[in-house]
C-alpha cells in the first residue's frame, strides 16, 4: 500500500445556476496575459452542448486519454513510435476554431464617432490579429443551449440514445439542459504528464496538483493533444503549455481556489482523500462498467489504522490525515456515494466529482396549457427530463446504476427534508423513500447540512501545506529566512 | 646570416658572392639569410645575378627534383613534345634566363603585356594561361632552369614522358574506368571520385558533379592520351592541387580513366555532356515537394481537423 494525499473536489450540479462567475474570476486572476486570450481553465457548459473546445468528448477526434486491451494501458494520441513522426504537429491538436478566435472591441469607436442618427457601436477586433471580426464563436456559444439545432445536436453523449430519445428529447416542449462547470480534474493518472516529451508536467508529490513547469516546457503541446478534458492550454505568447493550478499559492495561504471562493451557488467542494497509488495500473485496466466502483475503492478510509500507518510512512503529515477525517470530499464520493466522476472511460481517474442534476418533471404541457399540480411532489428519477442514458454516459461510463443510486438518494433526501418541514409527506413515505434509497435518517440530514447549509469550513476543508516544514526538509529555516528574497525568478519566454 | 645582411646591403656583387657561399653551404640558416638577402636587394638586380652566376655552377639537389616532378611534368616534358604545355628541353635557349623567370613568377601578366612568343604559346594552348606555380622564387626558378639544361643536355632525359604503359585500351578498361568516374570502385589511394565534381557524358540521372568542368571532351582539349595522363598523375589547377597531393591516383587508375575519357569523347563526338540544368533542378524540386506533401496529407489522413465550422455548415444544408 503506497498512501498519498490527493486534493479533490466535488460540483453539486444541482446547485449550479450556471452565472460563470467562477470563469470571470479565474480569468481574472490567472489568463488575462498576452497569449492566454482564448483560454479558460474554468468553465461552464451546458449540457447537451459540445462545450469548450468544440466537442472535446468526442476522442474519436481528439483521441485523449488512455486506452487499454486489458493487458497494457496505451496513450490514445502517442507512443514511442508515434512521437517521432508526428515530432513537429500533432494530428489530434485542437484548432483555434475548436477553441474560439478571442476578440475585444474598439471603445474608442464609441467616442470618436461622428454624429448620426444611430448609437455608435464598438466594433469587435480580433486579439489574434487585430484585425475587426466577424464573431462566429466563443468559449460559451452554446450557453442555454443557444443554437441548439448545431451544438446542442452534436453533443458527443447523445450517441447513448437512440434516435426516437433524440428527438423526444430536442421536442421544444422538453428542451432539457444544465451546467457543468469544469477545471482541471488534477487526475489520478494523467495522461498530459504521461504524453510530455520533455518532462514538464509534475503532480505534486504533497497534494497531486497537476503542474507545468514553464522553464521545462519544450512547446511539444504532447500534453494539449493527450488530457481528453482539453485543459491544458497552449500559450501562443510565451511557447509553454499552461493549466490550471488549482490556485495552488491560495491553497498554501488556507484559501479557497479563486473559482471555489467564488462561486454564487456554492455548489464547489474541495478537500484531500488518502489513496492507495499502488492499485493504480491495475485499475486502470479493468472494464468501462467497473471504473466507478475501482476508483472509489482505491480511495482509503483516513480512519483506518493501516492507512494512518501507511500514511505516517510516507511522511504524510497528521494534519493532513486529520484534514482528510473531514474531508466533504470523502462523504460525498465513499460514504454517500452521490458524486460521479466525469468521462471516466478515459482512464485518468478525475479526482474533481459532479453530483449529478435531478431534473424532475415540474410541470406538463397539457392542450396548450401549462399543467403544474402533478400526482407526486417529486417525479420519478427514472421519469427526469435528461435520459438516464444520457447521464449515464457522462457520470458514469455507462453504469447506469451508479448514477440511479446518485439520484434516487438525492431525492430521498429530499422527501424527508419535506415531511420534517412541510409536513405534507407522511414519516411512512419518508421512510419508504430512504430505505429504497439506502439512506437513513442521519445520512439525510448530513447530506441536506453539507448541500444547504455549509459555511466556508465545510465546503473547504483545506490540508495544511506545511510550505516551513518543506523548506526543513532542504535547508534551515532560519537561514532560508535570511536568504530568501524576491528571488531571480525570470517570466517563461520562448526558447529553451 | 649577419654576414649576408651585410653583404646584400652594401654591394650588388657581395650580394652574389653572399648567394654563392649561401647556396654551397646548404645549411637552411644560409638559406633564410638568402631570403632576407633578397629582400633587401632590387630584385631585377639579383634575378640577373642568379641568372648569370649560379645556374651554371649549382648542382641539382633532390629538392629542386621533387619540385618539378610535383608542379611541371603535369603539363611539360623535356624531349618527350608537348603535352598540355610546350616541350622544355632547350628553352634556355629559346629565351633568355630573365624572360623566362619573368614569365614563370606570373605567367599571366607576361602573356597580357603582348610579348609575341608568350602570344603565341598561349594560343597553342588553346587560351589556358599556364598557373604561377606555387612558392615560385628567382632562385627556384634559376636552380629549374639548371635542371632543364642539365636534362637537356642528356640523350634521352629522364622527364621525355609519362611512364604510363602505352598499350592498347579495351573495353575492359573503359568499363573499369567507368566505374572509377562514378565511384563504384573506390580509388586505391583514397583518392576522391571524379563525379564529386565534375560530369561527363553518359553520367545517368543529374549528372556529375558542377564544381568542375564537364569532362566529355577533356581527352581531345588536353591533347590525348599522354597530356590527359601526365595531368591525372598531378592535377594542377588550384582546386584539385591540394585535394590530390596527399591522395594520388594510382598508375593502373590513370590508365582506366584514360581509357574511359577517350571513349567518352569519341561517343560524343566533341559536344558537351549537357545533363540536368537549373529547370529540371528547379522542377524536380517542386515536384518532389509536391509528392512529398501528397505522402504526408495520406500518411496523416486521419489527422484532426477543424470540428466546428464543419458542424455548422453541416446544420445549413
Amino acid at each position: 500500500m503506497d498512501v498519498r494525499s490527493q486534493i479533490g473536489m466535488v460540483f453539486h450540479l444541482d446547485k449550479c445556476i450556471g452565472c460563470h462567475t467562477c470563469s470571470i474570476a479565474c480569468k481574472n486572476v490567472w489568463t488575462d496575459r498576452p497569449g492566454t486570450e482564448y483560454m479558460w481553465w474554468n468553465n461552464v457548459e451546458t449540457k447537451p452542448g459540445t462545450g469548450y473546445p468544440t466537442r472535446w468528448e468526442d476522442q474519436k477526434a481528439f483521441k485523449g486519454g488512455w486506452e487499454t486491451d486489458g493487458k497494457s494501458l496505451q496513450l490514445k494520441s502517442t507512443s514511442k513510435a508515434r512521437i517521432i513522426p508526428n515530432i513537429f504537429h500533432s494530428p489530434s491538436m485542437p484548432s483555434m476554431d475548436d477553441y474560439y478566435e478571442p476578440w475585444t472591441y474598439r471603445y474608442s469607436d464609441l467616442f470618436t464617432a461622428p454624429e448620426g442618427d444611430d448609437q455608435p457601436t464598438a466594433v469587435p477586433i480580433s486579439m489574434v490579429t487585430g484585425e475587426p471580426i466577424a464573431i462566429e464563436s466563443g468559449p460559451n456559444f452554446d450557453d442555454d443551449l443557444g443554437g441548439s439545432a448545431v451544438y446542442a445536436r452534436n453533443d458527443p453523449n447523445l450517441e447513448a440514445l437512440s434516435p426516437d430519445q433524440r428527438e423526444q428529447m430536442f421536442a421544444i416542449e422538453r428542451l432539457v439542459f444544465f451546467y457543468l462547470p469544469r477545471i482541471c480534474n488534477h487526475c489520478l493518472n494523467p495522461a498530459c504528464v504521461a504524453a510530455c516529451p520533455s518532462g514538464a508536467l509534475y503532480k505534486r508529490g504533497e497534494d497531486g496538483i497537476v503542474l507545468v513547469n514553464q522553464q521545462r516546457c519544450r512547446a511539444w503541446r504532447a500534453c494539449v493533444a493527450a488530457c481528453p478534458y482539453k485543459k491544458v492550454f497552449y500559450n501562443w505568447n510565451t511557447g509553454k503549455s499552461e493549466k490550471c493550478i488549482l490556485c495552488y499559492p491560495r491553497l498554501e495561504t488556507g484559501q479557497a481556489p479563486a473559482c471555489f471562493h467564488s462561486c454564487v451557488g456554492r455548489i464547489r467542494y474541495l478537500g484531500n482523500v488518502l489513496y492507495d497509488a499502488d492499485r493504480l495500473t491495475e485499475i486502470a485496466k479493468l472494464p468501462d462498467h467497473e471504473l466507478v466502483e475501482a476508483q472509489r475503492s482505491i480511495l482509503l478510509d483516513p480512519n483506518d489504522p493501516a492507512v494512518i500507518e501507511g500514511a505516517r510512512r510516507n511522511g504524510i503529515h497528521e494534519s493532513v490525515i486529520d484534514s482528510a477525517r473531514r474531508s466533504p470530499l470523502w462523504k460525498f464520493v465513499k460514504v454517500w456515494k452521490i458524486a460521479l466522476p466525469p468521462h471516466i472511460e478515459y482512464r485518468t481517474f478525475p479526482m474533481l466529482f459532479y453530483v449529478p442534476p435531478l431534473l424532475p418533471v415540474m410541470s406538463t404541457n397539457v392542450g396548450g396549457k401549462v399543467k403544474s399540480d402533478l400526482d407526486a411532489l417529486f417525479a420519478d428519477t427514472e421519469k427526469g427530463r435528461a435520459p438516464m442514458e444520457y447521464m449515464g454516459k457522462l457520470f458514469a461510463a455507462g453504469n447506469e446504476g451508479k448514477l440511479r443510486y446518485a439520484l434516487k438518494k438525492q431525492m430521498a433526501v429530499r422527501i424527508a427534508r419535506r415531511h420534517l418541514t412541510v409536513g405534507d409527506v407522511t414519516k411512512e413515505e419518508a421512510e419508504r423513500a430512504l430505505a429504497q434509497a439506502d439512506c437513513t435518517w442521519d445520512e439525510a440530514d448530513a447530506i441536506y447540512r453539507l448541500t444547504a447549509l455549509a459555511n466556508f469550513d465545510d465546503r473547504f476543508v483545506i490540508p495544511p501545506s506545511q510550505r516551513e516544514m518543506a523548506i526543513e526538509m532542504l535547508e534551515d529555516p532560519h537561514e532560508h529566512r535570511s536568504t530568501a528574497g524576491f528571488g531571480f525568478r525570470d517570466a517563461p519566454t520562448r526558447g529553451a | 646570416m649577419l654576414h649576408c645582411r651585410l653583404g646584400a646591403a652594401t654591394a650588388v656583387r657581395g650580394t652574389s658572392v653572399a648567394l654563392r657561399w649561401a647556396m654551397r653551404t646548404r645549411t637552411s640558416l644560409a638559406r633564410i639569410g638568402l631570403v632576407g638577402a633578397l629582400a633587401f636587394a632590387a630584385p631585377g638586380l639579383v634575378a640577373e645575378a642568379l641568372a648569370q652566376d649560379v645556374a651554371v655552377t649549382e648542382p641539382v639537389s633532390e629538392e629542386t627534383l621533387a619540385y618539378f616532378k610535383t608542379n611541371c611534368t603535369s603539363c611539360h616534358t623535356i624531349g618527350g613534345g608537348a603535352l598540355a604545355g610546350p616541350d622544355l628541353k632547350d628553352v634556355t635557349k629559346r629565351r633568355t634566363r630573365e624572360q623566362l623567370t619573368k614569365y614563370i613568377q606570373d605567367p599571366k601578366a607576361a602573356i597580357d603585356s603582348g610579348d609575341a612568343y608568350w602570344v603565341k604559346l598561349w594560343n597553342d594552348a588553346r587560351g589556358v594561361y599556364m598557373p604561377t606555380p606555387p612558392g615560385i622564387t628567382p632562385d627556384r626558378i634559376a636552380k629549374i632552369l639548371a635542371l632543364v639544361d642539365a636534362e637537356s643536355a642528356l640523350p634521352k632525359s629522364r622527364f621525355a614522358g609519362m611512364t604510363m604503359s602505352d598499350r592498347a585500351l579495351t573495353p575492359a578498361d573503359v568499363e573499369r574506368g567507368r566505374r572509377l568516374f562514378e565511384g563504384a570502385d573506390a580509388m586505391k589511394l583514397g583518392a576522391p571520385a571524379c563525379i564529386g565534381c565534375h560530369t561527363v557524358e553518359g553520367v545517368g540521372g543529374f549528372g556529375g558533379g558542377r564544381l568542375g568542368p564537364d569532362l566529355t571532351d577533356a581527352f581531345s582539349r588536353l591533347g590525348g592520351r599522354k597530356s590527359v595522363g601526365a595531368w591525372l598523375t598531378s592535377p594542377q589547377s588550384p582546386t584539385m592541387a591540394p585535394v590530390f597531393a596527399n591522395a594520388a591516383l594510382a598508375d593502373d587508375e590513370i590508365l582506366s580513366l584514360v581509357a574511359y575519357l577517350q571513349d567518352r569523347s569519341l561517343v560524343a563526338g566533341g559536344r558537351a555532356a549537357g545533363g540536368a540544368g537549373i529547370f529540371e533542378y528547379l522542377a524536380a524540386g517542386v515536384g518532389g515537394l509536391a509528392a512529398l506533401l501528397a505522402l504526408f496529407d495520406f500518411f496523416w489522413r486521419g489527422r484532426h481537423t477543424s470540428v466546428r465550422r464543419a458542424m455548422v455548415e453541416a446544420s445549413r444544408r
